[in-house]
C-alpha cells in the first residue's frame, strides 16, 4: 500500500472496495450542495470493520430486521394526514418520470388514493427518450405536472463554472432539484413532499434512514447571496455583471422557517415500502408508458437507469475521474444489493462498462459548457487525484479496481 | 398450412429463469427446469431457453439446463444466448438441444451461419432476430440482448440470413417483448412476405387473441411466448384452444 | 435386455438416449461392432445431409454391421436421416448411395412453392394410415391422425406399398412418414421430440425387443 500518494478532496488515501457490492470507499455521500466548495474535503460512505459498506448493511437489515406491514400502516397513517378532501393537489412528487418518480406519483395516487402534483425540475437537455416518458408519465400515468425550466443561459454558465471548478457539473442542478419540492410546496399550499428513494440506499448515514423527515439545512439558506453555484457564489455572478438576484429566483431557497411554519413535510416513499429500483422500471412500464433506453446506457449495461438528460453521462464521467467509480458501478452494486446479481458478475460488468467514454453527446456537452475539447480534457486530467490513477505508457489506468485488476493491485 | 406450433420462450440467468421488459430487467420467473416440464405437460410443442447475460458476461452457460431438461421434456429444444463459435453449437447439441439460435455472431460475422448450417444441417440453426423501430415501415436489427443498434434493416437481414442456410428465423420485437400488449403483427407481416424459411414470431403476447390477430394476418409458422405462461395469464390449452376455435390448426 | 444406438456423430443422442432410459430400457451409444450386433434393438439416429451421414457411416465401417444385424430379424429402427438411409439412393446433392435395406429412393419434398408452403417442413403433423392397420408394429395403439415432430426437406418414396406404414401430407403432397419391412423399422418423424404419443412409439420398440 502506498501511502505517499496524495488524496485530492481529502478522499481516504488507501482505496478499497465493499466485499458485498462493488462501490469503493471513495464514493461520496450527498452535501449540502449550495455550500460545495472547490478543494472541499468530501465525507464519504462509511465501510464496517467487515469491509462492507453501509448501504449493504442498511440493504440486510431491511431484508430481515423491517416489519413492511408495520411501516405501511404508517404510510397510511401520515396519507389520512394529508389527504385533501375539496379536490386540492395534497402531495408534491418531484421527479422526471423516470422509474423512480413515475411508480411513486402513480402509487400515491391510485393505490392510496392521493391527489399528486408531479414537480419537474428540467434536466439540461432532454433526450428524446427522456422527453417521451415524461409525456407517458401525464398521458398514459394520468398525472398532473409542472414542468420548471430555469434560464438556460445562466444555468449553461453555472455548470461551465461547475465543470471546471468543481469538476462536478451538474452541482447547480442539484440545487435547483433539491429545491423544487418544497418550494412548490409552499407556493401551491402543499404540505408534503414525497420522494422516491431514501438516500440511504446508497450508503448516506444510517441515522437518516430511521428519521424519514430530511434534514431541512438541505435546503434553506439563511443568506442567498453566499450560496455557491460552480463555486462561485451568487454575489460574484452578480457583480460581474450579467445577473440580478431575480435571474437566482429558480436557485434560492425557501426560508427554514417559513417552511416550518407552513407545516411543510418532506418523506421518503423508500422509507415505507420496501424499494427495489428494478421493480419500479417493471412498474412504470406497466403504468404509465415508461420505455427503456432503445440503446445500452454508455458506461453501463443497463437501460433503464437515469436516461432522460444528455449531459448525465458526464456527471458519472466526473464521479469516474474523482472518485475511480463510474455508472456502471453505481448500477451493478445497486444491483447486487437488490439480488439480481452477484458480486461476480458486477465486478465483471464494472470492468467491461466502468470507463467507457459517453461519445454520444460529447459535443452537445462542449457547446454546453462552452468549452473546447483540449479545456475539457484538461479539467479532467486535473483533477484526476494520483491515488486513484496513474499514467501508463501515456494512458491513464485506475490503480485499483473492483477485480483487483487495477496498475497497483 | 402448417399446424402453428406454440412454443415457450423461457430467458435464463444462472439458475433463474427471469422475465424483462424490452430485453431489460431481470425478475425472477421460477426454476427454468421446473417451468419446462409444465410447460411440456400441459402440451407445449417446444421450448426455447436463452441466456439472458451471454452477451453482458461473454461465456454462455446453458449445458447443464439442457442436460436436465432433456431427461424429461421429450419435445424439441432450441438453445440461443452466447453461440459464438462452432464448438459452442457442438457442445448445445451433445447437451440435448436440438437447434441453436443465433444473433451476435452471426451480425459480426454472417458467413458464421453458411458454415455452420454446412456443418450441423439448417434445420439446426435458428437465427434470431431482434427488431426495433425505428420508422414507418423500418425495423433496426439490435444485438447483445437488445443493447446494441446494428445500422442493419431487418427485412434485408431476414432475406440474408435466409441465404446463408438459417433452417429458421425467430424474431423478437424489442417494442413489444414483455409488454403482453400484443405481437408486432406490421414486423411479422413485412419479413414473412420477404423470406420462406419458416418465422416463428415472439415478443409481446398478453392474452390469447394476440396470437389469432397475429395469424390471421401474418404468414408466419410459430409463436414463442413467454410472459403470458410465466404470469400465468393463460394457459397452453387455453391459447391452443382458442387458436383453434377460429379455424387455425394446432396439435392438440 | 440391451438396445443400442448407433453413435456415427450425427444426430441428437442425448435425447434418444434420455427417451429410451425413460421407458425403462437399458440403451448404450456405440459404434462398436460386436456391441451392436449383440443387442437386442438397434437404432439409426440422424439429421442433416444425406450424403454426409453416408460418409460417416462408411468412416465408422458401419454399412456391412448394419446389414449384418438386419440379417439377425432383431428390431431396428431408423429415425429421420436414419429412415432415409434405409434406401438406395438419395438425390440431395447428386445421387448418393444409400444401404439399400429397403428399395426406394429419397427425394426432395414437392412442395408448392408458394408462400404458404415452405421448407424444411418443421413442424407437428399427423399419421394416417396407408392401407393397414398399426397393430403389432411401432405405431401399435397409436390414434390416426396423431401428431408427431417433423423437421426434414427430403423423403423416402417406397418402390414397395407394402413397405409404408403411415402416410403424412405437405403442402397437397402425401408422403410416406414411416416404413416397416419385417423387423426393420423407420420413422421420417421423431419419436424422441413428439410427447408423450413419440414416448408410447419407443416404448412398443422396446417390447418388440423384449421377444
Amino acid at each position: 500500500m502506498n501511502t505517499e500518494l496524495k488524496a485530492y478532496y481529502g478522499l481516504p488515501k488507501e482505496v478499497k472496495f465493499c466485499k458485498k457490492c462493488v462501490i469503493s470507499n471513495q464514493r461520496p455521500s450527498s452535501t449540502v450542495e449550495f455550500k460545495n466548495e472547490k478543494g472541499e474535503k468530501k465525507k464519504v460512505i462509511n465501510f464496517n470493520e467487515d469491509g462492507i459498506c453501509s448501504a449493504c448493511v442498511y440493504h440486510d437489515e431491511k431484508e430481515t430486521g423491517i416489519d413492511w406491514d408495520d411501516r405501511d400502516g404508517k404510510l397510511r397513517v401520515l396519507l389520512d394526514k394529508f389527504r385533501s378532501s375539496d379536490g386540492s393537489y395534497d402531495v408534491i412528487v418531484p421527479g422526471s418520470g423516470g422509474k423512480d418518480s413515475a411508480f411513486t406519483a402513480h402509487i400515491l395516487k391510485y393505490k392510496y388514493g392521493m391527489n399528486p402534483l408531479t414537480v419537474t425540475w428540467a434536466p439540461h437537455l432532454y433526450t428524446d427518450i427522456g422527453w417521451k416518458n415524461m409525456q407517458e408519465w401525464m398521458h398514459t400515468g394520468g398525472l398532473d405536472n409542472i414542468l420548471y425550466t430555469p434560464n438556460g443561459i445562466l444555468h449553461k454558465e453555472m455548470t461551465k463554472n461547475a465543470f471546471h471548478n468543481l469538476l462536478h457539473p451538474f452541482q447547480p442542478f442539484i440545487v435547483g432539484q433539491r429545491i423544487i419540492g418544497p418550494a412548490m410546496a409552499k407556493r401551491f399550499g402543499v404540505k408534503l413532499v414525497m420522494y422516491g428513494e431514501n438516500q440511504a440506499e446508497y450508503g448516506n448515514s444510517i441515522e437518516e434512514n430511521t428519521n424519514p423527515i430530511m434534514d431541512m439545512d438541505f435546503f434553506s439558506s439563511d443568506d442567498a447571496l453566499s450560496m455557491k453555484f460552480g463555486g462561485v457564489s451568487m454575489k460574484e455572478y452578480i457583480d460581474m455583471g450579467h445577473y440580478t438576484k431575480d435571474d437566482f429566483a429558480p436557485y434560492i431557497a425557501p426560508e427554514k422557517q417559513d417552511l416550518i411554519d407552513a407545516g411543510i413535510e418532506v418523506h421518503y416513499l423508500g422509507y415505507y415500502l420496501n424499494w427495489d429500483p428494478q421493480e419500479c422500471y417493471y412498474y412504470s412500464v406497466e403504468n404509465t408508458g415508461f420505455q427503456a433506453n432503445p440503446v445500452r446506457t454508455e458506461g453501463t449495461y443497463s437501460k433503464y437507469s437515469s436516461i432522460d438528460d444528455k449531459i448525465d453521462p458526464f456527471h458519472y464521467l466526473t464521479t469516474l475521474i474523482k472518485f475511480g467509480i463510474g455508472r456502471c458501478t453505481y448500477d451493478a452494486a445497486q444491483e447486487v444489493r437488490n439480488d439480481k446479481i452477484t458480486r461476480e458478475e458486477a465486478s465483471y460488468l464494472v470492468d467491461k462498462y466502468d470507463t467507457e467514454f459517453p461519445d454520444i453527446y460529447f459535443k452537445e456537452f462542449l457547446e454546453y459548457i462552452d468549452s473546447t475539447e483540449d479545456e475539457f480534457w484538461e479539467t479532467i486530467d486535473k483533477h484526476r487525484s494520483p491515488h486513484i490513477w496513474k499514467k501508463v505508457d501515456g494512458v491513464w489506468m485506475l490503480r485499483h479496481t473492483c477485480s483487483s485488476t487495477g496498475t497497483d493491485d | 398450412m402448417n399446424k402453428i406450433r406454440v412454443i415457450a420462450r423461457i430467458d435464463v440467468k444462472n439458475e433463474h429463469a427471469i422475465k424483462g421488459i424490452h430485453l431489460e430487467g431481470l425478475r425472477k420467473v421460477g426454476k427454468p427446469n421446473k417451468m419446462a416440464l409444465d410447460y411440456y405437460k400441459n402440451g407445449i410443442d417446444e421450448i426455447v431457453f436463452m441466456d439472458a447475460v451471454a452477451a453482458y458476461y461473454d461465456r454462455n452457460s446453458l449445458s447443464e439446463l439442457i442436460q436436465n431438461s432433456c431427461s424429461d421434456v421429450f419435445i424439441p429444444i432450441t438453445v440461443g444466448g452466447g453461440i459464438r463459435t462452432i464448438d459452442d453449437i457442438k457442445d448445445a447439441l451433445k447437451s440435448g438441444a436440438d437447434k441453436v439460435a443465433i444473433n451476435t455472431k452471426a451480425v459480426q460475422d454472417p458467413e458464421f451461419i453458411n458454415h455452420a448450417s454446412k456443418i450441423f444441417g439448417s434445420q439446426c440453426i435458428v437465427s434470431s432476430i431482434e427488431a426495433k423501430e425505428i420508422g414507418e415501415n423500418k425495423w433496426e436489427v439490435y444485438t447483445d440482448n437488445g443493447r446494441e443498434p446494428t445500422g442493419l434493416d431487418v427485412i434485408e437481414w431476414a432475406r440474408n440470413v435466409e441465404k446463408l442456410g438459417a433452417g429458421e428465423i425467430m424474431l423478437t420485437s424489442i417494442d413489444k417483448e414483455g409488454t403482453k400488449k400484443g405481437f408486432d403483427v406490421n414486423l411479422c407481416q413485412m419479413v414473412s412476405n420477404q423470406v420462406t424459411i419458416p418465422i416463428i414470431a415472439s415478443g409481446g403476447m398478453g392474452k390469447s387473441s394476440d396470437s389469432v390477430k397475429l395469424i390471421k394476418h401474418a404468414n408466419v409458422d410459430a409463436i414463442a411466448i413467454a410472459s403470458v405462461l410465466h404470469y400465468k395469464l393463460e394457459s397452453v390449452q387455453n391459447i391452443k384452444s382458442s387458436l383453434t376455435e377460429n379455424k387455425i390448426r394446432v396439435r392438440i | 435386455m440391451k438396445i443400442a444406438v448407433i453413435d456415427y456423430g450425427i444426430g441428437n443422442v442425448r435425447s434418444m438416449l434420455s427417451a429410451f432410459e425413460n421407458q425403462g430400457a437399458h440403451v448404450i451409444l456405440t459404434r462398436n461392432k460386436e456391441e451392436i450386433l449383440e443387442s437386442d434393438g438397434v437404432i439409426l439416429p440422424g439429421v442433416g445431409a444425406f450424403s454426409h451421414g453416408m460418409e460417416s457411416l462408411n468412416k465408422y465401417s458401419l454399412v456391412e454391421v448394419i446389414k449384418d444385424y438386419i440379417e439377425t430379424n432383431k428390431p431396428f429402427m431408423g429415425i429421420c436421416l436414419g429412415m432415409q438411409m434405409l434406401f438406395d439412393e438419395s438425390e440431395e446433392f447428386g445421387k448418393t448411395v444409400g444401404l439399400g435395406l429397403i428399395s426406394g429412393s429419397v427425394i426432395r419434398l414437392p412442395t408448392a412453392d408458394t408462400k404458404n408452403e415452405k421448407l424444411p417442413h418443421v413442424s407437428w403433423n399427423e399419421l394416417n394410415f396407408k392401407s393397414s392397420k398399426w397393430s403389432g408394429t411401432i405405431l401399435d395403439g397409436i390414434k390416426e391422425g396423431s401428431d408427431m415432430y417433423f423437421v426434414h426437406s427430403f423423403v423416402a418414396k417406397p418402390d414397395n406399398v407394402d413397405n409404408i406404414l403411415s402416410i403424412t401430407e405437405y403442402s397437397g403432397y402425401k408422403f410416406c412418414s414411416s416404413v416397416k419391412k419385417g423387423n426393420v423399422y423407420g420413422c421420417q418423424f421423431h419419436p424422441e421430440k413428439s410427447g408423450k404419443i413419440g414416448l408410447k412409439i419407443i416404448n412398443n420398440f422396446i417390447r418388440m425387443c423384449e421377444k
